[in-house]
C-alpha cells in the first residue's frame, strides 16, 4: 500500500477538484453499476423473450429473432456485470491501483459465486433427469456388448441379457456413441427397436427409455476455477482497459454464436461426423477427419457422374446474366423514370412497386407456359425456353427488375439536374451525358445492385428448381437439393461441404463489397414518385 | 453576340413560369435578371441555354433564331448556383470536358485549360477532385469550365449565393472585371439587388414571370416605374405611405391618418395633376433628421450597420426607415424631426401600382 501513500503527493493531485474516493465509495459505485447493468440486461431479455415472443408468435412472425436476443442478453449478463464491476472501480485507480485491483477481484469473486449458485439451482431441475435404457455396454468390433443390466430397469423389463451384442437400431448399424447420444436426446418412453445377436442368433427387442435421476456431480472445481479466472480477467479488463474497449468486448462475445456456427461448418466438411465442434469417427472417438465430403471436387474419393463444375458453371451463368441484364435495363429505365416526363410514368412506377411485392410463387404456372412457348421460337428458342440457362435467367431478371429499376431511380433522383444541364451545355449528347456524367456518379449504386443481383442469381433455388429438369440447367442449390433426396441416406456432411463450396464466392464478394451493399439501404431509399 | 428575346413564354402544364418577356441584349453587354425567388429567372436563362424549349416567342442569337437549336450548338458557357462540377473528374477533367467534347487535341486541351486555370488562379488545383476544394475554388473551376471554350454568351445562375459575404464581394468584382476584359455578352441571374446594381449594365426586373422593367441601375433606382421595382431595388427598402394630396393655403400638403406635411416640388405638382389619392415613396437617404421639422416621430428601433445607423421611426401608425450617423447617437424612444426631400419623392397610383411620374 505504499502506492496509496504516495498518490496524494503526486503533482496533479492538488488540482483535482474531486475528492479521492474511499474503498467503501468504490465498492458501492461498482456494485451499483453492476446491478444497473444486470437489471438493464434482464429487462431486455424479458422484454424480447417474454413480451415480444408471444406477440410475434401470435402474429406468426418468426420468433427466433426474439429468442436470439433474449439468449444473447442472458449470455452477456455475467460478462457485462464483471465489466461493470471493473469499470465502477476505475475511479479508485487515482488513489491506489493495487487497492482498485483487489476490490475488483473481490467483487468479481462474489459475482462469480452468485452466478454459480444461480446456475446450479436453476440447472438442477433440468439436469436432474435424463433418458436412459439402464444398461452398461462396451463397444467391440462385433457390436455393442451388453455388460450389465440394472435390476428392475428398462432393459431388464424388455428382456435384454448381459452378453447380448447390439448390432443395429432398426435397420441401421449403430455404435455405442451413437446409441448413447440418441438415447440422451430422446424423450422418456421413446421406443428403441434394437437388433441384436444372442448366442449367435439374430433377434429384435424394443426397449423403452425411462427418465432416471442423474446424481449430482457435486462441486466441480474445474469449471468454477475457470469461471473465476474468466470473471476476474474480464473485471480487470473493465478496470484497466481503455474506456472505448467495453463495447468491442461485448460485441465480440455476442458474435460468438455466429462464429461458432461458421466454425462448425468448417469442421463438419472435413469430418466423418461431428459431436459439438469435435470431429468423430465411426466408432465415436475423436478423429475421423476425411476429405470424402469433398469428393465432388475430385479429391478424397470418387467424383460424381456429373461434375460439380457443371452445376457451378450453370450457377455462374445465371448470376452473370442476371447481373449484366439487370444493370443495363435497371439503370436505363431508372434514368428515364427519374428524368423524363412521359405519359404512363406514374402508372409504370406504381406497377413496378406492385410487381416488386408480388409473390413470385403465384406466377410460376403462367411463367411456365410462357417459357414453354418461348422455347418454340426457332433458333433462339432452346436458349431462352424451359429447361435452359437463358430461360431461368430471364425469369429471375423479370422478377428482379422492379427492385432494380426502383433502386436506380432513387440513385438518379439524388443527382442534381444541373449536372445534365451543365453537360449538355458543355456540348455532350444525351447519351454521352448519361454514360460519362451521370452513370459514374451512381457507381456505388451500380455496384450494389450488381453484387445484389449476382448473389441472388448465384444462390437462386426456386426458379432453377422449377424450370429445369435433370442436370442440363441445374445450378448448385438444385444440386444440393438432390443430395438430400428421399431415397438414399443423406450424408449431411457432404451437403455442408457443397454448401460451403457454394458460399465461397459469396464470402469473397462480401469481403470486398460490403460497403457498397450498404448503399442499397442508404442511397436508394430516398427515391420517390 | 447580341441577343434578342421576343414575347418569350414558357409554361409547365398549367404553371406559366415566364410570360411574354421581350428584351434585347447588346454585344458585350452585362445584363442582370433580378427578381424574387420563383419569378422565372432560371427558366428564362435555361431557355437561352437551350435546355428548355420556349412555349412561345423567339430567341435570336445574332441573326439566327435559336429556339430549336440544341445547347451544344449555341456556344454558351454557364455557371450554376450549385456549380454542377462533375465530382468524378479532376479539376483538369472538369475544365477540359467541353474541349474534349469538341474533339480539341490533347495538347491544345492542356494548353487552354492551363491558360484558363491561371486566369482563374486555380493553376495549382488541377489534379484535385471538386470535393477537395473550398466553395470559392469550386466557383472558380465552374467559371473556368464556362470560359474555356470561349463562349459567345456567358450565363450565370445565382453563382455567388453559396459563398460567404466576403468572398462574394471579391468574386463579384472579379467576374465583373473578367467580363469587361473579355467582352463576352453575359446574362446574370440574381435575387440580390445589390449584386445586380453593382455589376450590371442593364437590369431586367422580373415579377411573377413578367418583365417589370428593363433599364440601367441608375434609372431603376431613380425612376422606378412601379411600386414593385421601387420596393425591390434599394436598401433599406423604400418607405411607402398612402397619402391624400390636397391644396391648403395655396400649398400642397400630403395627408394621412398619422400626419399632415406640406410638400413643394416639381414632382409633387406633377403628381397632384394626376390625382389626389396616391402612394408616396421616400427613400431612407432622402430623409434628413433635424429638430425644427414639420414632421416629428419617435425612434422605435436602431440597427447599427457600421458606417451608419438604420432607424425605424414611427409617426402614428406609419413606420419609416431613416439613416443616421453613429455620431448622432440615436436611441430608441428619442423624438426627432424628419425633413423630407420633396424633389426625390416617388408617387404611384395605388390601384395599378404604376408610377405617375415616369412612363
Ligand atoms: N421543370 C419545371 N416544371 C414545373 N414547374 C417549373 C419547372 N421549373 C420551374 N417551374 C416553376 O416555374 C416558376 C419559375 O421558376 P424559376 O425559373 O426556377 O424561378 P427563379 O429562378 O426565378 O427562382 C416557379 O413557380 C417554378 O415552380
Ligand atoms: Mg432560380
Amino acid at each position: 500500500m505504499s502506492h496509496a501513500q504516495r498518490a496524494p503527493q503526486s503533482p496533479q493531485t492538488p488540482q483535482m477538484a474531486e475528492p479521492l474516493s474511499t474503498v467503501a465509495d468504490t465498492v458501492i459505485r461498482a456494485v451499483r453499476g453492476a446491478l444497473i447493468t444486470a437489471a438493464v440486461l434482464i429487462v431486455l431479455a424479458l422484454f424480447f423473450g417474454r413480451l415480444f415472443g408471444p406477440l410475434w408468435k401470435s402474429l406468426n412472425v418468426d420468433e427466433s429473432f426474439s429468442q436470439t436476443l433474449a439468449g444473447l442478453a442472458s449470455l452477456l449478463l455475467p460478462l457485462a456485470v464483471y465489466l461493470a464491476l471493473g469499470m465502477g472501480a476505475r475511479a479508485h485507480r487515482k488513489r491506489s491501483t493495487t487497492q482498485a485491483a483487489v476490490i475488483t477481484i473481490a467483487l468479481a469473486t462474489v459475482a462469480v459465486a452468485i452466478f454459480y449458485i444461480l446456475n446450479t439451482s436453476q440447472g438442477a431441475g433440468a439436469a436432474a433427469e435424463q433418458s436412459s435404457l439402464q444398461f452398461a455396454a462396451t463397444q467391440t468390433a462385433d457390436g455393442i456388448v451388453v455388460d450389465a443390466i440394472e435390476p428392475g430397469g428398462a432393459a431388464e423389463l424388455a428382456g435384454l441379457l448381459p452378453g447380448d451384442v447390439i448390432t443395429a437400431l432398426r435397420r441401421d448399424p449403430i455404435t455405442l456413441a451413437q446409441l448413447e447420444s440418441a438415447v440422451a436426446e430422446s424423450e422418456p418412453d421413446t421406443p428403441f427397436r434394437l437388433r441384436l445377436l444372442r448366442a449367435g442368433e439374430e433377434m429384435q427387442l424394443t426397449v423403452r427409455t425411462v427418465a432416471v435421476a442423474v446424481e449430482s456431480a457435486g462441486l466441480k472445481l474445474g469449471p468454477i476455477a475457470a469461471a473465476w479466472i474468466g470473471g476476474a480477467a474480464v473485471a480487470l479488463i473493465g478496470l484497466f482497459g481503455p474506456p472505448g474497449w467495453a463495447p468491442y468486448i461485448l460485441l465480440t462475445v455476442s458474435l460468438s454464436p455466429l462464429i461458432l456456427g461458421f466454425a462448425w461448418l468448417a469442421v463438419a466438411t472435413v469430418s466423418y461426423r461431428t459431436q459439438g465442434l469435435l470431429p468423430i469417427d465411426a466408432q465415436g472417438n475423436v478423429g475421423g477427419l476425411t476429405l470424402e465430403n469433398w469428393s465432388f471436387l475430385g479429391i478424397g474419393g470418387e467424383a460424381p457422374a456429373t461434375p460439380i463444375w457443371s452445376y457451378a458453371a450453370n450457377s455462374l451463368f445465371i448470376a452473370m446474366l442476371m447481373t449484366g441484364v439487370t444493370l443495363v435495363l435497371s439503370s436505363m429505365a431508372g434514368y428515364a423514370l427519374s428524368r423524363m416526363e412521359f405519359s404512363g410514368r406514374r402508372f409504370f412506377l406504381s406497377l413496378t412497386l406492385i410487381l416488386h411485392s408480388f409473390p413470385a410463387v403465384t406466377l410460376l404456372i403462367p411463367v411456365y407456359l410462357v417459357l414453354l412457348n418461348l422455347g418454340k421460337i426457332p433458333l433462339i428458342g432452346p436458349h431462352i425456353g424451359f429447361n435452359s440457362i437463358g430461360g431461368i435467367a430471364l425469369v429471375m431478371i423479370a422478377f428482379g427488375l422492379p427492385f432494380g429499376v426502383w433502386l436506380m431511380k432513387g440513385f438518379f433522383d439524388n443527382i442534381s439536374w444541373d449536372m445534365e444541364r451543365s453537360a449538355l451545355i458543355d456540348g455532350a449528347s444525351r447519351w454521352r451525358t448519361f454514360w460519362e456524367i451521370i452513370l459514374p456518379q451512381i457507381r456505388p449504386g451500380l455496384l450494389a445492385l450488381g453484387i445484389f443481383s449476382f448473389i441472388g442469381g448465384w444462390n437462386a433455388y426456386l426458379i432453377p428448381a422449377i424450370f429445369s429438369i435433370g442436370t442440363k440447367a441445374a445450378n448448385l442449390p438444385v444440386y444440393i437439393r438432390t443430395l438430400t433426396g428421399d431415397t438414399n441416406a443423406v450424408n449431411w456432411n457432404q451437403v455442408v461441404a457443397v454448401g460451403v463450396f457454394q458460399m465461397i464466392p459469396i464470402l469473397v464478394i462480401f469481403v470486398f463489397a460490403q460497403e457498397y451493399l450498404l448503399n442499397i439501404y442508404s442511397g436508394g431509399s430516398k427515391g420517390s414518385s | 453576340m447580341q441577343v434578342d428575346i421576343q414575347n418569350l413564354t414558357k409554361k409547365f402544364g398549367d404553371v406559366t413560369a415566364v410570360a411574354d418577356v421581350s428584351l434585347d441584349i447588346r454585344d458585350g453587354e452585362f445584363v442582370a435578371f433580378l427578381g424574387p425567388s420563383g419569378c422565372g429567372k432560371t427558366t428564362t436563362l435555361l431557355m437561352l441555354a437551350g435546355i428548355y424549349k420556349p412555349t412561345d416567342g423567339t430567341i435570336t442569337f445574332g441573326e439566327r433564331i435559336v429556339n430549336l437549336v440544341p445547347p451544344r450548338e449555341r456556344n454558351i458557357g454557364m455557371v450554376f448556383q450549385s456549380y454542377a462540377l462533375y465530382p468524378h473528374m479532376t479539376v483538369f477533367g472538369n475544365i477540359a470536358y467541353p474541349l474534349k467534347l469538341k474533339n480539341v487535341s490533347r495538347a491544345d486541351q492542356q494548353e487552354r485549360v492551363k491558360r484558363v486555370a491561371d486566369v482563374m488562379g486555380i493553376g495549382e488545383l488541377l489534379d484535385r477532385k471538386p470535393a477537395q476544394l473550398s466553395g470559392g475554388q469550386q466557383q472558380r473551376v465552374a467559371l473556368g469550365r464556362a470560359l474555356v471554350k470561349e463562349p459567345d454568351i456567358l450565363l450565370f445562375d445565382e453563382p455567388l449565393s453559396n459563398l460567404d459575404a466576403r468572398l462574394r464581394l471579391t468574386m463579384r468584382a472579379e467576374i465583373k472585371a473578367l467580363q469587361k476584359r473579355l467582352g463576352i455578352t453575359s446574362v446574370y441571374v440574381t435575387h440580390d439587388q445589390v449584386e445586380a446594381l453593382t455589376m450590371a449594365d442593364r437590369i431586367a426586373v422580373m415579377n411573377k414571370g413578367r418583365l417589370e422593367a428593363y433599364a440601367t441601375p441608375e434609372d431603376l433606382y431613380d425612376h422606378p416605374r412601379t411600386t414593385f421595382i421601387a420596393n425591390f431595388v434599394g436598401n433599406p427598402p423604400i418607405n411607402m405611405v398612402d397619402v391624400e394630396l390636397a391644396q391648403e393655403n395655396g400649398q400642397v400638403v400630403a395627408r394621412c391618418a398619422a400626419f399632415t406635411v406640406p410638400l413643394d416640388s416639381e414632382r409633387v405638382r406633377k403628381a397632384v395633376a394626376h390625382g389626389r389619392k396616391l402612394t408616396m415613396g421616400i427613400r431612407a437617404e432622402d430623409i434628413t433628421l433635424g429638430d425644427d421639422a414639420a414632421l416629428t416621430g419617435e425612434v422605435y428601433a436602431v440597427e447599427p450597420l457600421g458606417r451608419e445607423d438604420m432607424l425605424d421611426v414611427r409617426i402614428g401608425a406609419e413606420s419609416f426607415f431613416a439613416l443616421a450617423t453613429p455620431q448622432q447617437r440615436m436611441r430608441a424612444g428619442d423624438r426627432i424631426g424628419l425633413h423630407i426631400d420633396a424633389e426625390r419623392l416617388q408617387f404611384f397610383d395605388p390601384a395599378t401600382g404604376k408610377s405617375v411620374l415616369w412612363e
